[in-house]
């Protein structure tokens, strides 16, 4: 254990830690962001896993089949709205409980993935770095902020944009209202379980890019245990950042920082630490970060309560 | 033959903003509104006056499109008009003030007035359309309030402004004054005048207390069960023929209590020496948010006496009331049943103490409306009908059946599922279930709200009959006539604490309204 915590003191001043941890938090941030409207809107959206998934999988056969990551990142986000559609019809419109439609698509996403990939064996690869001038050459943070593969920067726009239409737009305005007080919305005149299914759709779309991502960012291939349980996790850094897009974006670079730092354990020579126990850090980190920090004072008032228009 | 025909009065002949003819709204055998005739008229304030239950609110809904009528329509200007959702209704110029439901908390001000307007979202506009409205009626509010820090009077300012802010020709208000002090009720008809005579509105007041639609209105409408049953200028109206009208059959009018001040019924014992049954003192306790919700709160109940709770709703008597039924834990503070500390927020710990408890929401935290009567009875402590963990289900019908008689509560029988009984009926349950008990202490929330008359005036019987049984009893309400009705003695809660405490013989209204507001007045309302 006393390696462990020298490991500590060098990976803090180790640049491709850093590099990690942003690659591992990006991945985050975008599925986190879309879930983060889906969950002010009022839906706890467990399907993130198969959306990340099922975008991981078309970003592999639309670089397989067209030869461009564009393409592929396209099929990502197509693939995170169908599994998307899935969840908003059947727990916004029917009303099935979305729990449980959640884990069964997250279910159904990998059983389908994985059949057809060991079908079609989609070959792609990772995307090349850009160093961004000036910007990169800040130490430590620089490189990893701004010398990464491409499809990273997508993060910079997409999760302000995200935010912009939470906070900045009449759409934003009625999905926190629909979140927070759905009969109020509904005597307003809004469309609440509409507000809400639009939402999810939001979070397919930058749920899938995240697996898109991921794919040309850090794995390359595609493999049916890619995702890994991040879709969980970045539900847990929309909790954990108490539903606000400063919170989560701060959760999923803890996360991802954690998650980074015992990978890069192994390589800095401390070969001594149980490769078990650095597996299971990041999720014990995720726990007590939850279990100390994480409040449910400020969530959606009618966080995973469904609407029926005339009910009490 | 309609009944809007016979009203007189100033500019009664002015032809109706909005006309209801004949509309009629049947839910399976229950007729909410039956071949009703209205007639909303601009410049005049129209007072719809009936107890709960008289199909005020259906009528309302009818005109603002959250209940589609089975037959008859509604006329604007002599037009035809349908009404199919509350945005058609704003289209024909109808805006409701709701009580309940349409602000959404942790948004502000001037995002609650936004909603449900389309376009590019303006917040400049909007703050400074809330700004215009609010100097033109004299409704003062900030813009940026979140309202969730304000207290009901405010909130219902901005319901006002998001109503007005539209232009509409009609205004609804479905009881506006049920979550009002005395002074903030004052301030709404007020604005309510200027409204009307400045603008030449027309709006349509629903309320169940007879006092403020005779005060507040220029017309006035009585319904029973779905009927209307007179219709007048409220110049020649006077209060006991209204109450008549209302309730079908000659009352006593709780009101008579008021206005004479003879409470002469309630002979006062000096019980200070005794001991009391149920002891609070200096009770505080936070909400998980960091609201207050009690203060220091001290309020003793002796044997035998019914103490009323007065106070404008929201102002702790919920948290008061989940204190006694140990949903809730104190920060400080204790509470002695019979001079033995009970802890606070240990479930089911008031109940083995003997504090018995009808709760505010007979629905919520009541009863099971899934669960049969007799279910109902022993939920709270099926060991008495239960033998090595086994429901002796013979003893339990027994026991039910027993309890069905002495309350007399109307219902299939103890198998009867919960949900099949009327209101009054369910409250009866929630009785017999406490009362059988033998508590020391019943702790009685908003007994009779919803209810009509006939178990109104039973439900009160028995809170009498159980205080000459000895048992202390607390009455919290935010109908004052019903606690000046029952109390001895009255104390009045505002922002969880006890600002004011009177024995009924010398109940003095002006001074209890005084109370309720002035902790009001602290919070930005003028009084």
């Amino acid at each position: 254990m006393g390696d462990f915590f020298n490991a500590l003191g060098d990976i803090a001043t180790n640049e491709s830690a850093y590099r990690n941890a942003i690659i591992a938090a990006v991945v985050l941030m975008l599925a986190a962001s879309g879930e983060l409207v889906a969950e002010k809107a009022g839906t706890i959206n467990i399907s993130l896993e198969g959306m990340i998934l099922g975008g991981a999988f078309a970003a592999a056969i639309g670089q397989h089949a067209f030869g461009s990551v564009w393409v592929g990142l396209l099929f990502a986000m197509l693939a995170g709205i169908v599994v998307a559609w899935v969840q908003a019809n059947m727990s916004h419109r029917l009303p099935a409980d979305q729990f449980v439609v959640g884990l069964v698509l997250n279910v159904l996403v990998l059983g389908v993935v994985g059949f057809l990939a060991s079908e079609i064996e989609p070959e792609t690869n990772i995307v090349g770095r850009v160093r961004i001038p000036l910007l990169a050459d800040i130490p430590l943070f620089g490189p990893a902020l701004f010398d990464q593969p491409w499809v990273l920067y997508l993060v910079y726009p997409v999760v302000p944009f995200v935010w912009w239409l939470v906070y900045r737009t009449r759409w934003g305005l009625e999905v926190r209202a629909v979140g927070e007080d759905p009969n109020a919305a509904d005597v307003s005149g809004l469309h609440v379980n509409k507000l809400r299914r639009q939402t999810i759709y939001l979070a397919g779309l930058t749920a899938g890019l995240a697996g898109g991502y991921f794919l040309f960012a850090r794995a390359g291939q595609f493999e049916d245990s890619l995702v890994g349980g991040r879709g969980y996790i970045a539900i847990a850094a929309v909790i954990f950042g108490g539903w606000t897009m400063k919170g989560t974006v701060g959760g999923c670079i803890l996360f991802g920082l954690v998650g980074s730092f015992v990978l890069t354990i192994p390589s800095l020579g401390y070969e001594s630490v149980d490769p078990a126990f650095l597996a299971m850090a990041p999720n014990v980190v995720t726990i007590l970060a939850m279990a100390f920090f994480a409040t449910r004072v400020r969530q959606p008032s009618a966080l995973a309560r469904p609407f029926l228009r005339g009910l009490k | 033959m309609t009944q809007h025909d016979t009203i007189a009065g100033g500019d009664a002949t002015s032809p109706p903003a909005i006309e209801l003819i004949g509309i009629t709204k049947r839910y399976g055998a229950v007729v909410a509104c039956d071949d009703v005739h209205l007639a909303i008229r601009p410049g005049r304030i129209h007072g719809i006056l009936g107890e709960n239950g008289a199909g005020k609110s259906t009528l309302m809904k009818v005109l603002i499109g959250l209940v589609i009528p089975d037959a008859g329509e509604v006329r604007r200007h002599g037009t035809a008009i349908r009404i199919n959702d509350p945005v058609a209704a704003a289209e024909h110029g109808i805006g409701m003030v709701h009580q309940h439901f349409s602000l959404v908390e942790p948004l502000t001000v001037w995002e609650n007035v936004a909603l449900g307007d389309v376009g590019r979202l303006d917040p400049r506009r909007v703050r400074a359309r809330v700004g215009e409205i609010s100097e033109q009626y004299g409704l003062e509010i900030d813009p940026d309030d979140r309202i969730s820090d304000l207290p009901a009077g405010m909130r219902q300012r901005v319901e006002i402004i998001k109503c007005l802010r539209r232009d509409p020709e009609v205004l609804v208000f479905d009881e506006p004054t049920s979550v009002l002090s005395p002074a903030e009720s004052e301030f709404l008809f007020n604005a309510l005048r200027t409204v009307v005579e400045r603008d030449g509105k027309a709006v349509a007041l629903v309320s169940h207390r007879l006092g403020e639609v005779m005060a507040a209105t220029d017309e006035i409408t009585i319904m029973r069960d779905g009927r209307v049953v007179e219709s007048l200028s409220t110049a020649e109206a006077d209060a006991r023929s209204l109450a008549r009208a209302m309730v079908g059959r000659e009352v006593s009018l709780r009101g008579d209590v008021i206005q004479t001040g003879s409470a002469s019924d309630h002979v006062h014992r000096d019980r200070t020496a005794e001991v009391p049954v149920l002891r609070i003192t200096d009770a505080s306790a936070r909400g998980r948010d960091g609201r207050v919700l009690l203060d220091r709160l001290s309020v003793d109940v002796h044997a035998g006496e019914i103490v009323g709770l007065a106070g404008v709703e929201g102002n702790g008597q919920r948290a008061l009331g989940d204190v006694l039924s140990s949903l809730l834990a104190l920060d400080s503070g204790r509470v002695e049943v019979e001079s033995r500390e009970i802890p606070t927020g240990r479930a089911g710990a008031m109940a083995r103490a003997g504090v018995a408890i009808v709760p505010e929401d007979r629905h919520h935290s009541g009863c099971v409306l899934d669960f049969s009567v007799a279910e109902n009875m022993f939920i709270a402590d099926p060991e008495r009908v239960a033998r090595r963990g086994l429901m002796d289900r013979g003893e339990m019908a027994r026991r039910a059946e027993a309890l069905i008689d002495r309350f007399d509560i109307s219902c299939a029988g103890p198998d009867a599922p919960m949900w099949s009984l009327s209101g009054g009926n369910q409250q009866r349950v929630v009785m017999a279930r406490e009362l059988s008990h033998d508590p020391r202490v019943l702790v009685a929330a908003q007994p009779t709200r919803g209810l009509d008359v006939g178990a109104i005036e039973y439900l009160s019987e028995q809170l009498r009959a159980a205080a000459r049984g000895g048992v202390g009893i607390l009455l919290i309400s935010t109908e004052l006539e019903e606690i000046l009705d029952l109390s001895d003695r009255i104390v009045v809660i505002a922002n969880g604490h006890i600002v004011g405490e009177m024995i009924n013989a010398d109940v003095d209204l002006e001074r209890i309204g005084m109370l309720m507001t002035g902790a009001a007045a602290e919070s930005g309302v003028p009084s």
